[in-house]
Parts: C-alpha cells; structure tokens; sequence
C-alpha cells in the first residue's frame, strides 16, 4: 500500500487562528465519520476475537456462570485428546489441496474454451457461473438427492458400475463425492476470473507468439500462463481460503459422516462448542485453525512474490 | 490457406458441441430439482429422472404454506436490506474520509478496519454468540443486519479506498471552497461518483448475505419470525428427507429468487463478482 501524504488545503489565505479552528473541526469530524465503521468492527471480529483467546484458556460449557481457568489444558487436549480435531486438520488439508488443484485447472480449462469464437458462449458462461450464486446449503441439498437416488436410477438406465457405489455412504468414496460438488458449485467463480485474464492479454503478443511458431500447449504454458499469473495467484489464493473454510455444502452433504469421515475443521468447531457444549475447547480450536489459515495465505502470498520477482 | 480457415473453423464447431453437451450435464442436477417439484409424490418414487406425466403446482401450494415462505422471504429481504444499505453508506464515507485526510490517526484506523479480512468468520463465531446475545443484536432480524455491517465493513472500505483515488481531489476541494460541508461533499458530489464500484459492492454482498448460513444459524435459527430462507430450507429438508417432493420444492423456492435475479441482472453481477475478487 502507497501512502501518497497529502495536505487537504491550501490554507495559504486562512490566517493561523482560523486555521486551528478549522483543523480541530477536521479533526473532530474525520473521527466522527470513520468511528462507526471501527466501532462495528470491534464489536462484532475483535472483541468475539480476543474474547475466544481467553476462553480458549478455561473449561466453559457455556451453561456455568463462570468459566474456570485452566491454562493450556485446552491445547494440550488437542493434542493428546480423542484426536478428531487432527483428524479433522487433516481431511481440511486433503480436501483444500485437492479441491485448489481441481478448481484451477478445470476453471483455466474451461475458460480458455470460453474465450473462443463460440456462438453460444455467453450463454455457456452463464450456465457454468449458476451454481455459484446458489446457497452452498442447498448445492449439498441437490446433490444428496442425486448421490441416493439419481445415480440409483441411472444405475438401472445404463448398468454402469459406477453408478452402484455408494458415493455418500462408503468412508473413502465420500472424500471425493465432497470435494466434487464442493468444485461443481464453485467453479464458474474461477472460470470469469480466469476469462477477466485471458481477455487482458494483448492482441498482438499472441499473435506475435503464433508468428514465431508457439502452438497449442507451448503456446498455453509459454505464452498464456505467464501472462496471467496475477488471475493465477488471486485464484490460488480464493480457492485455498474458501476451502480451508468449507462448511455448508458438507453439513448439508453428509453432516460429517459416514463414521465422522468428513468432518472438517470448522465443522469440528462447530460442533465441539455447539454439540458438545464444550466453549472453552472449541474456542482453542478456533485458534489453532485460525493461525494454520493464517499462516497458510502468508506463505502463499510470499512463494507467489518470489516468484514474480524472480520474473 | 483456406484450408486452414476451413480446419480452424471446424475445429471451433466441433469445441462447441462438446462445450454445450459439458454445460448440459452440468446444469442438469439444477433441472432434476425443478422436474421432480412439479411431480406428484407417485411419480418421484417410482422414477427420480422421468420428465413428470402430469405436471402439478400442487407441491409449491403446499411448501409455501407448510415453510411461511412469504414470512422467511420477507424476513431476508429486510436483513438484505438493513445489512447491504448499512456496509454501503458506513464505508464509502469512511474510505473517503481515510482517503482525503491521510495523518497517523486515518492509517491506524483503516489497518484496523481492513484487517479482519484474514480472520475466517469461524475461528470467533462461539464468542461472537454471546457479545450479540449481550449488546441485544442476537434473535431478531434488524439485529443480524446490523451484525453484517461489521462483517461486511472490512472488504466494502478495502475496495472504496483503493477506488477512491482514481476522483479527482479537485473535485471535492472547490466544493469545500465553495462552502459545503464535508458531509455534503461526500453525498452529492463524491458518492455518485462511486457508482460503479458502489454496484460491485452491492452484487457481493447481497449474494452474501442473502445465502448466508452458518451466522443466521447462529442468531436466528429459534423461530419463524426470525429465520432466513436457507435455514428454513435446511430443516425443512431434514424433515421431509424421504418425502422428497416437497424437499425439491423447498429447494427451488429458496434458489428461485437468486436464479431470477442473476438472469436479470447476469452482466452486472458477472462483473462485479470478477471486479471485487480481483481488488478484494
């Protein structure tokens, strides 16, 4: 961020008094105008934010009065405990790296498709943006419909196998079911952004690139990839985030299950402080992920400055 | 060389049929729900992927009566409302303000404000419950709008104040001049100018808000007069998982406004989904 200093008048006319006058105004009013905004923000991130920093530090099952003080107990909980805080860590890491690496190539994929000449591409960009302005709630809704019984009827249509497995029911098979329509519903999202991209590049460099020869994947890696490496980097980013965040689509999926397979960690959250009316734990919980979050888009930032300044 | 053409042009027809044979297998499980809540409760049983033999509204009378649908709708139309029109005016006159006065108080402030953007919503939402049960905004509708202005104020003053640069100080200065006060300045003069990005703002967070699930959940999942749409969907569709006639019809109702509204409005949110990511 570039801080350009800047004085707001010229005062050259205003005699000093005036002027202190007048600044202290300014002064009362630039606080009076931004004070709801810091206000609102306090109240509703930081305040919940550094308040879940202290009951991370106590045993609350937020019926008692008050919360007891146990130190670090709720941490080293995590890390001796019943081991489904790790357990759901680890299927978060699986599914954000899986799901980051499906999402970006199948929405370049489609997205250099639909910058083409094609008649109809307005209309196919719409379709593939749709399922995106849906509630994730109800994306999960359609797709339990489809999993149980759409794929039982298409089973009996077509006979293939495929079809007959228990997508949402078999514990390694309900990985990939989740990660899927998690991608189905975001996918468009990327696809514009990477169009956004495809579009800002210059007429005349692919053409001048078509010129010297590059063609078809040379072309795509040589030429369009290095291109748009900031479309690139947002989308890495965004996807990761909102991975790392994945709760809806799951809750209205599988609710975690089978056997607690698919638990992610802010659905583990969730239901440490809201099921198990466990506030204190759940809230060391909460910031454990927070500081993996955290740490994870600073080191992605980072690798990805690197490398534009290494270019 | 018109052969070229010939073989590029065939190649573009070719794309073109496997791109809308990919888009219509993608939309379908969209399709299915709406067929399936035009049938009768007969007809989804027997064959979930049949196109329905006697189409019936029959489904949505009831689904609209049995979920209060028109109480939820209105329901999420005033924390819409009172959420988007509060994030909007708080944080364009905030952004100006940080933007035109730059001293040390402004940095610090717009540090603090923009910063909670690298905290997921998650990692504080069991405190969040009870400061909002505490100050009051827990359990009513107007009191989850204002909550969003917290959540929403963050982004909205990020993308102002990068926008803000590109009006010219000329612009509001001769209008200090002239006399106005800063607050009048910034309604007729500054605000209209923000049109376009006002626009962006507005898409991403309606969309937002209006889908929102997890902090409604939180606030106002107790009763009728409270509940948003999405929740109601959710228990509604818990309750009648095996009669999934009615589930389907929940479904699209709580999609069909988003569907309507996206169809009207496509290049305005297209856009400004694209613009918000890329500054945000």
């Amino acid at each position: 961020m570039i801080y350009v200093h800047h004085i707001c008048f010229s005062d050259s006319i205003l005699t000093d008094e005036v002027h202190t006058v007048k600044s202290r105004r300014n002064q009362a009013e630039t606080v009076l105008y931004t004070l709801p905004c810091l206000a609102l923000v306090a109240l509703t991130i930081y305040l919940p934010f550094v308040l879940s920093g202290y009951y991370s530090l106590t045993q609350w099952n937020g019926i008692a009065r008050e919360p007891m003080f146990i130190g670090l107990g709720n941490y080293a909980e995590l890390l001796r405990g019943d081991g489904s805080f790790m357990r759901a860590l680890v299927f978060t890491g699986k599914y954000t790296i899986v799901s980051m690496v499906a999402l970006n190539a199948l929405a370049l994929a489609l997205a250099v498709a639909l910058v083409k000449d094609l008649k109809s591409r307005n209309v196919l960009r719409s379709v593939f943006f749709i399922p995106y302005i849906l509630s994730m709630t109800i994306v999960g809704f359609i797709w339990q419909f489809i999993f149980s019984k759409g794929f039982d009827e298409f089973f009996k249509m077509t006979g293939f196998a495929f079809l007959n497995l228990s997508w949402l029911g078999d514990v390694k098979l309900v990985f990939y079911s989740v990660v899927f329509v998690g991608v189905w519903q975001a996918v468009g999202f990327y696809v514009v952004l990477y169009i956004a991209g495809l579009q800002s590049i210059p007429a005349d460099i692919m053409e001048a690139a078509v010129m010297d020869g590059a063609h078809g994947l040379t072309k795509f890696f040589r030429i369009t990839l290095p291109m748009i490496t900031s479309s690139v980097v947002t989308c890495v980013l965004l996807s990761m985030i909102n991975s790392l965040k994945v709760f809806d689509t799951i809750l209205a999926l599988t609710k975690g299950g089978p056997a607690g397979s698919t638990y992610s960690a802010t659905l583990e959250i969730y239901r440490e402080a809201f099921q198990n009316n466990n506030y204190g734990l759940g809230s060391a919980k909460s910031l454990v992920f927070f500081l993996i979050v955290l740490a994870l888009t600073l080191f992605v930032l980072r690798a990805f400055r690197n490398r534009e300044d290494a270019i | 060389m018109s052969q070229v053409i010939r073989r590029k042009r065939l190649g573009l027809i070719a794309l073109e049929a496997v791109m809308i044979i990919l888009a219509l297998v993608y939309i379908y499980p969209i399709f299915l729900m709406f067929i399936n809540s035009l049938k009768p409760f007969g007809e989804v049983v027997s064959n979930v992927i049949a196109l329905p033999k006697n189409i019936t509204i029959q489904n949505y009378v009831d689904v609209v009566q049995k979920m209060h649908y028109f109480q939820l709708f209105s329901n999420n139309v005033i924390i819409t409302v009172i959420g988007v029109t509060g994030i909007i005016a708080l944080s364009a006159l905030a952004a100006y303000i940080l933007d035109r006065r730059r001293m040390r108080y402004t940095k610090l402030a717009y540090l603090l404000i923009i910063t909670p953007m690298l905290i997921p919503f998650q990692t504080f939402m069991i405190t969040l419950l009870k400061v909002m049960t505490v100050a009051h905004l827990a359990g009513s509708t107007w009191g989850l709008g204002i909550q969003y202005w917290g959540f929403g104020v963050p982004m909205a003053v990020f993308i102002y104040f990068n926008f803000m640069n590109t009006i010219p100080r000329e612009m509001d200065e001769s209008a200090l001049i002239d006399g106005a006060t800063t607050f009048r300045t910034f309604r007729s003069i500054i605000f209209p100018m923000l049109k376009t990005i006002t626009t962006t703002i507005v898409v991403l967070d309606v969309m937002w808000i209006w889908n929102d699930f997890l902090l409604p959940l939180l606030m106002v999942n107790g009763r009728t007069e409270t509940k948003t749409l999405v929740l109601s969907a959710y228990t509604f569709v818990g309750q009648f998982n095996t009669q999934w006639h009615y589930a389907m019809t929940a479904m699209v109702l709580t999609v069909l406004p988003s569907i309507i509204i996206f169809i009207a409005l496509q290049r305005n949110i297209v856009q400004g989904v694209v613009a918000g990511a890329i500054k945000g």
